[in-house]
């Protein structure tokens, strides 16, 4: 179990991260013109190195053996039974779900401490220095945190953990760099802490003025108080002096120095006070206001509301990440910030898609103007107007991109440079390698930013790096509850096991074969079958709208072209895949698609509500909740969704994977992350009945024997994974091979396009063919074993 | 002449046979440990690799099985 | 092991002396399935064979299958005898069994209660609650789970809070539950971590099984063990009996029973007397009724991530949990661990099943999940099987291949006779080729021999 420690002040210096450049793939059919700008396909993103999945701090003790942390000397409490959590000396905290206080408890977890799992029952946190310094950056303070764990764990708050508390948030959030009238100031409610930071040159010649520091009234942290509130008994005297109205002094600093001041308060040692940054964007009277409210049929949910309460707890605009599970709303809440803020808005995306959805949603869900939103991407290059505040919408490439560009393209970007943003929305910030925000951070020049993502996790240690460079997580909504509110569609997770045939798995054991083992894998008939099944199952027996996803291109156009479906994949061009798109979205013979990898980001498919995976990429955790979160979207009114209703299981993700191969492996590392949420993997293992198999392709001996012919002869290159510039997660940078791109497959000039083919079939409904089928008729082994419908 | 011959008789599903054929197929002559292919879940082989197969048995599960750590 | 099959491996007449004991009958008539318990009371005062036509009869067409079952156990107990069917089953008729018939006669109509003895002065002030008794029961019980477990664990024994008697002791050997280790001491067998994970009501008629058959070795009459303890099961909870009218067989089933649990023994002022427990009045009831007693409430939660949650300070519960779950933290009222394939692969090497793990985390699981369908995640069950699955996935047997065989007769005759001494292992008749299991190649050698001499 590798564990690395990260200390606050690592995060400027650690940099590390290998970044490769980017490659500006050539798409097809582009003008001339476009030559020198990158091309819109997502994957562009730079990689970082692959660690051992770890995003939980070195735990303060271990006690008892290796294997068993033995905590059994905790002095427990007479009235334990009330208190829903215990916490540990090694800073891991369980919470009962069926406490009558879950619900604040939960709040008050989350904003303390990094979730580990959150199943049904019983969560687990760890406390970490990164979590506390979160907690603190939403204005919670310290004696409030040790007296509320005290008061709601079962034992006696372990005096380590009080210790670890204090220690930890000594230096957070002591230091706020508050932007104020566009001037700067380093606040602080401790005058002897300013001091100290007054000792150091840089930051004395940054400040301004000689005289005592200014002396202003703190505002108001409503959402700490609230949540204290809620916590605290009544009469329970408020902790420490704290609590109690304090004075804020202040100093203002030149705004040329502001990243050296903000570097040095980052260095480890006696200057470690990483500072908060806050925008009292209602007193900024130097920039222009940009008058957008959020439309009146807009409705928040509940865990949006409370996102954004962390972020405004104080009146002013906190930076920081917002943590909530695909298609639970970020874009809402990202448009509710814009419009409370209320200044010019930057929107940073990962692909013109995304580009185009988020334009649409500010549109949708706010008041703003056409002429208030521009986009800038490779395709769309509309310029805002001057002196005038607006929402600009772009992808990362854009803005960070070092090479040439055109004359338009310039004169766009020296505009977004020029300019004082209010809010820099950063979306997916999971993807987004450290060296990129750096770059589009140190590019910009923004009051207050606010990243979005569905998950923290990373193949890599990355997530500190994004604390210090965007800000502290904000809030995390829990997958399952909003499952249960009916927020989020209940998806059925299963992995379906394919034995592989006879020979197949013999060519997959010969050592000289170690190159294709994927294309055996996942060319096996026995998979292609159980796809093959499962897609007429879904479509014509449930009229469920499909996406098939395979990393690997060979497979993808194997299985598309012998089960006549369209695709799109890397090469396949814009005007393409709107095409294809439009189609599945609108047309009822349409309804299965099968993506590669560019399905991961780029593109919006609200309405398809099965996913069957055949081929994915290593064991990236990422890629798997963002697949699920495809179909997370909930479909049908919130009533039908609750248990017993109608649509209460609608949404499948499907897992194919090769009995007996590495692909199993990867299977069950990849889930990790859903499995911690809650979710579970029913093993599905008599996938295709056996009565249908003559039915379905491959069936016989030859023509598997033709088709591993085939799989055999193919370039290995060509039978390997997408390679979209790098990947992600770059998991492959460790794997032995390394092969060169085939430039013809990649660029689609071997004439592979996609093909749109009807199914031929005439739909058993009408229309759209939404009907649903009563659970009796749907076909016996998906039907539930245990009879009434679980939860 | 009827002929016996002592060994061990492997029963296994046919993924698990492919198995040990390949680590059969993948030694020098002189170790080849398969006397006969009975038929796709049989085999009949020396018996001084009885250890041998079930480590690697059990090595290659191991090694496709995903533990999540402590 | 259970009450019916107990008494349904007991030999004939062995069976006939227990059912002079009215508590034995009345505890057989309690514990037979609904429809068989009528067809008794039906017969109860008749004296003449009745056919078994007519009994047919008596159950709905619908109600076959039932009616077969009831008819079997009753068989199987002796209860129902057969009387000289003419030629086969079609034309039997039966009786009840006269020595059955007669005591329960008795105990349903005469007013045949348990003995009722005031309690002696000195006594009475100190008389146990059923909360008390069943603290008791529990403690002794566990106790003797706890040094099995413990016998069990690696890196010797942990220190349990009292050790069994001898007699416990040699009881938990005699049943196979404990064998010696190599270094001498004691080790639990495969069969123990079976037991283990057993439910009460089984593991106590194990306990129970071997210990009327050691009473028996020692010259003993075994019946009168037998019959007490379903006398036993008749005495309502909470009151006490004297051990003055007990034989000294009995006085000494008392002793022992005490150590294990089933009865509590009160001493005071030279008086004594004994409290049976809810164990005891759990041993003859009928197995429906039983189960919905557990001593201990159950504690697990086990959730869709693999992370088991017990709430338990109980170090019995806490060895058994250890037995197939990877501890991860122990708090002062919770045992936090996860099943990994690796430890659920450490109970498989130990003679544990996978469906005996999963029975044993539903019938222990907490409040907080019991209304959940299925208790236990479809997900974690149907993993744990898979994993038991794939121990077994390559079987190895030291065998003997035979070929070249002459003739396709010679070859289908040492086949058959190979079949025979049940050593056929594989065998393919187009290429005159078959397998079979070492143990018996010499007898096949001497076969095929002797084949070629005539």
């Amino acid at each position: 179990m590798s564990s690395k420690r990260k200390a606050a002040g690592e995060a400027g210096a650690a940099a590390g991260a290998s970044a490769k450049g980017k490659k500006a793939k050539k798409g097809t059919g582009k003008a001339a013109e476009e030559v020198t700008d990158p091309v819109e396909l997502d994957e562009e993103m730079p990689s970082e190195p692959e660690d051992d999945y770890l995003d939980e701090e070195e735990p303060l003790e271990e006690q008892g053996t290796f294997n068993d942390r033995d905590f059994s000397k905790l002095e427990l409490k007479p009235d334990h039974v009330n208190r829903p959590l215990w916490i540990c000396t090694d800073g891991r905290i369980f919470l009962e779900t069926y406490s009558p206080i879950y619900k604040q408890a939960y709040d008050f977890l989350i904003a303390i401490a990094e979730p580990v799992c959150r199943p049904e029952c019983v969560h687990e946190y760890n406390l970490t220095p990164h979590s506390l310094y979160a907690a603190v950056s939403v204005g919670l303070e310290t004696e409030t945190i040790i007296s509320v764990l005290e008061r709601l764990s079962k034992t006696r708050l372990p005096e380590e953990i009080a210790r670890f508390i204090r220690d930890s948030t000594l230096n957070y959030g002591k230091v706020k760099l508050v932007l104020q009238r566009n001037r700067f100031f380093v606040e602080s409610s401790s005058p002897s802490i300013l001091r100290k930071l007054l000792q150091d040159d840089v930051i004395s010649r940054a400040r301004l003025s000689r005289d005592d520091f200014t002396i202003s009234r703190a505002p108001e942290e409503a959402a700490a108080r609230e949540m204290e509130k809620d916590l605290l008994a009544e009469g329970e005297p408020e902790p420490g002096a704290e609590a109690l109205e304090k004075d804020l002094h202040s100093f203002e600093i030149d705004p040329e120095q502001v990243e050296h001041v903000k570097q040095r308060c980052l260095q480890p040692g006696d200057l470690c006070y990483p500072m908060l940054e806050e925008y009292d964007f209602r007193n900024d009277t130097v920039n222009p206001d940009l008058n957008i409210e959020l439309k009146p049929m807009t409705q928040i949910r509940p865990y949006q509301e409370k996102s954004l309460s962390k972020m405004f707890g104080n009146g002013r605009a906190r930076s920081g990440i917002i943590v909530l599970p695909c298609g639970a709303g970020k874009s809402l809440v990202g448009v509710s910030a814009s419009c409370r803020v209320k200044k010019s808005i930057l929107c940073l995306c990962t692909s013109s898609v995304s580009v185009d959805q988020w334009a649409y949603q500010f549109k949708l869900w706010s008041t703003v103007k056409d002429e208030q939103i521009t986009r800038f991407t490779s395709e769309n290059k509309e310029r805002f107007r001057p002196n005038q505040a607006s929402v600009c919408v772009t992808t990362y490439n854009m803005v960070a991109f070092g090479g040439r560009r055109s004359e338009e393209s310039e004169e766009i970007i020296n505009q977004i440079k020029s300019r004082e943003w209010g809010l820099l929305l950063m979306d997916e910030v999971h993807v987004v390698p450290a060296q990129m925000f750096r770059k589009v951070i140190g590019i910009t020049k923004s009051h207050c930013k606010l990243g979005l993502t569905a998950t923290l996790v990373r193949e890599d240690e990355r997530i500190s790096d994004l604390n210090f460079l965007i800000g502290p997580k904000l809030y995390e909504a829990n997958w399952l509850d909003l499952v249960k509110a009916g927020h989020l569609a209940n998806v059925q997770c299963a992995e379906v096991w394919c034995p592989m045939t006879r020979e197949f798995y013999r060519e997959y054991l010969k050592k000289e074969n170690a190159g294709k083992q994927q294309a055996l894998y996942v060319m096996n008939p026995n998979k292609f079958q159980a796809c093959e099944f499962l897609i007429r199952y879904h479509e014509q027996q449930r009229g469920d709208k499909i996406i098939v996803f395979s990393d690997n291109i060979f497979a993808l156009r194997e299985y598309a072209h012998a089960l006549r479906k369209p695709f799109i994949y890397g090469p396949t061009s814009h005007t393409e895949r709107s095409r294809v798109l439009y189609a599945f979205k609108h047309d009822p013979n349409v309804n299965c698609v099968f993506l590669s990898k560019v399905g991961d980001n780029s593109i919006d498919i609200p309405e398809a509500n099965v996913i069957i995976q055949i081929s994915s990429h290593a064991g990236s955790r990422r890629q798997e909740a963002q697949r699920l979160g495809r179909i997370l979207r909930p479909k049908g009114r919130a009533q039908d969704r609750v248990a017993g209703g109608a649509e209460e299981f609608n949404a499948f993700f499907y897992s194919l994977v090769s009995k007996d191969t590495v692909e199993m492996y990867y299977s069950t590392k990849r889930q990790q992350f859903l499995i911690d949420q809650g979710y579970s993997f029913k093993v599905i293992t008599e996938l295709p009945p056996p009565d249908m198999a003559s039915e379905l392709s491959y069936s016989t001996q030859q023509e598997q024997l033709d088709l591993l012919g085939r799989v055999l002869q193919a370039d290995t290159a060509e039978a390997g994974e997408e390679r979209l510039g790098e990947d992600l997660d770059d998991i492959e940078r460790y794997r032995a091979r390394r092969s060169v791109g085939n430039m013809r497959a990649l660029s689609g000039a071997d004439g592979m396009v996609y093909m749109e083919y009807s199914t031929g079939q005439p739909r058993p409904m009408g229309g759209r063919g939404r009907g649903r089928i009563p659970q009796a008729s749907r076909h016996r082994i998906f039907r539930n074993r245990y009879g009434a419908s679980r939860r | 002449m009827v002929n016996a011959l002592k060994g061990i008789l492997i029963e296994c599903d046919i993924p698990m046979k492919q198995f040990i054929v390949s680590i059969n197929d993948q030694l020098p002559n002189a170790q080849k440990f398969i006397i006969y292919d009975l038929d796709d879940t049989h085999l009949f082989v020396q018996p001084h690799v009885a250890d041998m197969l079930q480590n690697k048995v059990k090595d290659f599960l191991d090694k496709i099985t995903y533990e999540k750590p402590a | 092991m259970d009450f019916i099959r107990y008494l349904s491996e007991l030999p004939p007449v062995k069976l006939d002396r227990l059912y002079e004991s009215h508590f034995t009958c009345q505890a057989v008539l309690r514990s037979l399935p609904p429809i068989a318990k009528q067809y008794v009371l039906r017969l109860l005062f008749i004296e003449q064979p009745i056919a078994g036509e007519t009994m047919r009869g008596w159950a709905k067409p619908e109600a076959l299958g039932k009616h077969n079952a009831a008819m079997e156990r009753l068989d199987q107990l002796r209860v129902l005898l057969e009387t000289g069917g003419k030629s086969g089953k079609k034309d039997a008729s039966y009786r009840l069994n006269p020595v059955f018939q007669q005591q329960l006669q008795r105990a349903l109509s005469g007013a045949i209660g348990p003995p009722k003895d005031p309690l002696p002065p000195a006594l009475a002030s100190h008389k146990p609650s059923p909360a008390d008794l069943n603290a008791y029961a529990l403690k002794q019980w566990e106790s003797l789970l706890l040094f099995l477990a413990n016998a069990g664990a690696p890196g010797g024994e942990r220190r349990g809070d009292q050790e069994p008697s001898k007699m416990i002791k040699g009881l938990l050997r005699r049943a196979g539950l404990m064998g010696t280790s190599d270094e001498g001491g004691v080790r639990i067998s495969d069969e123990g971590f079976r037991f283990l994970l057993m439910d009460l009501y089984k593991q106590l008629w194990v306990v129970v099984r071997e210990y009327v058959a050691e009473i028996e070795d020692q010259g003993l009459d075994g019946a009168q063990v037998t019959c007490f303890l379903m006398e036993l099961g008749f005495y309502p909870l909470g009151e006490p009996h004297g051990v003055n009218r007990l034989s000294s067989l009995q006085k000494r089933v008392v002793e022992d029973l005490a150590s294990v649990g089933l009865v509590y023994i009160q001493k005071a002022g030279g008086q004594s007397c004994f409290y049976p427990t809810r164990l005891a009045s759990n041993l003859s009831a009928s197995l429906s009724e039983s189960s919905t007693w557990q001593p201990a409430e159950g504690f697990i939660i086990v959730e869709t991530n693999f992370r088991t949650y017990g709430y338990t300070t109980s170090p019995l519960q806490i060895a058994i949990l250890r037995l197939f779950t990877r501890i991860e933290y122990v708090l002062p009222n919770l045992v936090v661990g996860t099943i990994t394939r690796e430890s659920v692969n450490t109970a498989f090497s130990n003679g544990i099943t996978a469906d005996q793990i999963v029975a044993y985390l539903q019938q222990h699981a907490a409040p907080q999940i019991r209304q959940r369908v299925p208790v236990v995640p479809e997900t974690v069950a149907d993993q744990v099987r898979l994993w038991e699955r794939d121990r077994n996935r390559v079987q190895q047997s030291r065998a003997v291949l035979y070929e070249e065989f002459p003739s396709q007769e010679r070859f289908a005759a040492v086949v058959d006779y190979a079949r025979q001494v049940g050593a056929l292992l594989w065998q393919n008749p187009i290429e005159r080729r078959f397998v079979a299991s070492d143990g018996r190649h010499d007898d096949i050698r001497a076969f095929i021999r002797n084949q070629s001499r005539t």
